[in-house]
């Protein structure tokens, strides 16, 4: 158990969800008769998911500094809307249409962070007003009727990479050069991590490196080969690529950086962040204008794929975002909640999702069973904080460890 | 340090997308025969030369289940293709885009050989039928049609104008046997926009109801009759009656003779709203579906019209082409085409049939449950 403990990283807390995610897709694929690891339906979930993945990002973080954004879904159907109309009625080239619909997602940010950080409106109601004043108007702009997006948004809402290169490999090989990129810097970051608890004196044994390497790359190298090895002309699709950019981005910005930081002190107490120099109005700010320029973002992401806008696009996708914050370990009452987090969280509503639906589930029992383990998960969550205990899989690790102590501090200290 | 590594991966990911120009790989070559390979044998399909196993997978992606004629829809599926030797898997999406366009995708994971799809909104499956058609599945429209794309081989559905032009008949003819010498005055309310044939029953109710509003046999008081002004987002009943309750104040001291509704939930929601306003007369209503709510209040006298699409008929015909097309006999020659943005689909047309109290013992016969309902609740 040690051994694993070692190998992990040391606190397995953060590996419950996705021991969680790796078991319901496993179960999945066995109940499917292995239709769940297809690199076509891999494809499709992440092309179809990825619009609430974006969302999530950004929801993480406003729920990181206590507040929640209702808004999201009626703002990426307003931009959807507003992007198509530019295109087909005043015939704006694809690439301005884009542009518009960003600069909307920014200014439609500002506006929410205006009445928040400003006037001192909370979250709720200023983006429950915003879900009312969005959803009212695309129906407005569009007078309900749904408009077609130029071919080239496809690219963003369901394309895929260029082939290029030696066919040998058997394999799309921009999948393959993503797959090399991202070993390569598990490579890196990890040699780099051993080398400075090396110099700190901190004991860091070789072989539990190689294990980590060995296993990560038997990892990747799998996922790579799913996604790669679909029908020719396939690949990791293009919004999972955009989804993948902007996690880095954003896990970055949130653990690496001192706005990052001030996000967690704000959403951890207010008034201890501000005492000690943060400005948390400009924080609440500059999340809010961020989520709505990540609803952007989603919005187009998933014009591009449905070809069109509707008048109902968007709807009740804030609740889908705010699920997958919190089965992704986010607290309700803020200043905890991780970017990597969200993204499994979401991608456990997506695989149930999707699984349910290879089984031939119908979508009022799917909802229902979506539902118990949003519920199921937060409650977890809740029952171990209130016990002081990180979960159930590492209280059985810790009361194993209780005979060898020790260890797990200085690592866990390493960690943080 | 890690901001300088992920900045450099993000660098290395923008260089590998821009590698689009350079042709190469797997592909090139592979991908342009595989892909009009997958469209040559699609209009194979079309002209008829392979068929599929007779136990072949069927899709049906719904909508969803909220109204009466998706639920028989989804009943009489899962018999007639029993019934015929496939395997059914039919699923609603809960009126949700991105869901349906999940399950179509999972539908073509499980290999179905063709996919019936009634579309929540018909522009917005393109890429997701796109990759049907290049796995080789034949989709068939059910009911609405489906836009901007080429991967629909032909669409099931009542004749849309028709059956507006009967609702619109309906309720002249209601009028004239109910509320005495014209002028009448009446409201329009349309359905869901979202769905493409709402704007074909208004348009083709008002192409009998224009010419009598011109001559002012019909009154529109609120002046409301463009269809954007009509329309009921989403088809929701609460909607449409918060819209009624509003003209209502335009009859204060006058009555409402005669409404046109796009429905029988709508005609219901409006019917409701005109009581509660205090109207001791009952407007003259058309509807569509013939639910079974709708029919009680046909034989109570509270809902004139309804009209009947079978959905028999309609998974009938459907089932039909699937057999055709399982055969190698490709789809049947259609009865019209309409454009659908990128080209011309064929229709496959049924008509149906309007009910009133005077002729539902005859146009329900052979529908033996509403009958009884019908008769039950005769007043």
């Amino acid at each position: 158990m040690r051994t694993l403990k070692q190998i992990l990283g040391g606190n397995l807390q953060q590996y419950t969800m996705v021991l969680a995610l790796i078991a319901l897709i496993a179960v999945f694929h066995f109940t499917t008769d292995g239709r769940m690891l297809t690199p076509s339906n891999l494809q499709n979930l992440i092309a179809g998911n990825a619009y609430v993945l974006v969302l999530a990002i950004g929801m993480v973080m406003v729920i990181v500094v206590g507040h929640i954004d209702l808004s999201v879904g009626s703002v990426a159907g307003f931009v959807g809307m507003a992007t198509a109309i530019s295109a087909s009625q005043y015939n704006f080239p694809w690439w301005a249409a884009l542009l518009v619909g960003l600069l909307i997602g920014i200014i439609v940010g500002c506006w929410h962070g205006f009445w928040l950080a400003k006037m001192g409106i909370p979250g709720f109601i200023t983006t429950l007003a915003g879900m009312m004043i969005f959803r009212g108007l695309v129906i407005w702009v569009s007078q309900s009727i749904s408009k077609p997006v130029p071919s080239e948004f496809q690219i963003f809402g369901a394309g895929y990479l260029p082939e290029w290169g030696p066919a040998f490999t058997g394999m799309n090989n921009s999948t393959l050069l993503l797959g090399i990129l991202a070993l390569a810097w598990f490579v890196y970051a990890e040699v780099h991590r051993r080398q400075a608890a090396l110099k700190r004196g901190v004991q860091s044994p070789l072989w539990v490196m190689l294990v980590r390497l060995g296993l990560m790359a038997i990892v990747i190298g799998t996922v790579t080969w799913l996604f790669g090895s679909g029908r020719p002309g396939t690949s990791f699709p293009i919004p999972g690529v955009i989804l993948v950019v902007l996690v880095i981005i954003y896990h970055v910005i949130t653990q690496r950086t001192r706005f990052g930081r001030h996000i967690y002190a704000v959403g951890g107490n207010r008034a201890a962040a501000a005492l000690s120099g943060v400005n948390t109005n400009k924080i609440y700010f500059l999340v809010m204008a961020n989520m709505s320029f990540l609803a952007a973002i989603a919005g187009i992401l998933f014009v591009g794929r449905a070809t069109a806008a509707g008048p109902s696009d968007g709807t009740m996708w804030e609740l889908d975002a705010i699920a997958a914050v919190f089965i992704g370990g986010a607290a309700v009452s803020g200043g905890i909640g991780t970017v990597v987090g969200s993204m499994i969280g979401g991608l456990v509503m997506a695989v149930l999702n999707n699984g349910l639906m290879l089984m031939g589930v119908g979508a009022d029992q799917t909802q229902v069973i979506k539902g118990l383990v949003l519920l199921a998960a937060v409650a977890f969550d809740v029952r171990n904080k209130n016990a002081g205990r990180p979960s159930l899989i590492g209280n059985l690790l810790r009361r194993k460890d209780a005979t060898a102590p020790g260890k797990a501090e200085p690592e866990a200290a390493l960690k943080a | 340090m890690k901001l300088r590594a992920s900045a450099l991966l993000t660098a290395l990911l923008a260089g590998s997308l821009a590698l689009t120009a350079c042709g190469g790989g797997r592909g090139a070559t592979e991908t342009e025969t595989t892909s009009s390979g997958a469209s040559q044998s699609a209009s194979q399909d079309a002209g008829g030369s392979e068929g599929f196993a007779a136990d072949a997978t069927i899709g049906v992606a719904l909508p969803w289940l909220g109204t009466q004629n998706w639920m028989e829809a989804q009943t009489l599926f899962e018999q007639q293709l029993t019934e015929a030797g496939f395997k059914p898997l039919i699923q609603a999406a809960d009126n949700k885009v991105p869901q349906q366009q999940q399950q179509i995708e999972a539908m073509i994971e499980q290999g179905a050989k063709v996919i019936v799809v009634g579309p929540i909104d018909g522009t917005q499956l393109g890429s997701v039928l796109g990759s049907a058609k290049d796995a080789g599945v034949t989709v068939i429209g059910y009911d609405r049609l489906i836009q901007n794309t080429d991967a629909v081989s032909g669409i099931v559905q009542f004749g849309s104008i028709r059956t507006g032009e009967l609702q619109g008949q309906a309720l002249l003819d209601g009028l004239a046997a109910e509320k005495g010498e014209p002028p009448y005055n009446i409201e329009l309310f349309g359905g869901g926009p979202a769905d493409p044939n709402a704007p074909d029953f208004f348009k083709g109710a008002m192409n009998v109801l224009q010419p009598k509003i011109d001559d002012g046999t019909l009154v529109v008081k609120s002046g409301q009759m463009d269809f954007t002004q009509a329309a009921t987002q989403d088809w929701d009943n609460a909607r449409a009656q918060a819209r009624m309750d509003t003209l209502m104040s335009n009859y204060s001291g006058d009555e409402i003779d005669g409404v046109l509704s796009p429905n029988d939930g709508i005609a219901r929601a409006i019917i409701t709203s005109v009581k509660q306003a205090g109207q001791a007369s009952v407007p003259v209503l058309t509807g569509l579906d013939a639910e079974n709510e709708s029919i009680v209040w046909i034989a109570k006298g509270d809902q004139y019209s309804t009209v009947g699409k079978p959905t028999e008929l309609l998974v009938g015909k459907t089932v039909e082409i699937i057999k055709s097309l399982q055969a190698g006999q490709g789809m049947p020659e259609p009865d019209a085409t309409a454009n659908n943005g990128t080209i011309d689909v064929g229709l496959y047309q049924l008509d149906p049939v309007v009910i009133t109290k005077a002729n539902a013992k005859e146009v329900l016969a052979n529908d033996a449950a509403r009958l009884k309902l019908f008769e039950d609740n005769l007043s």
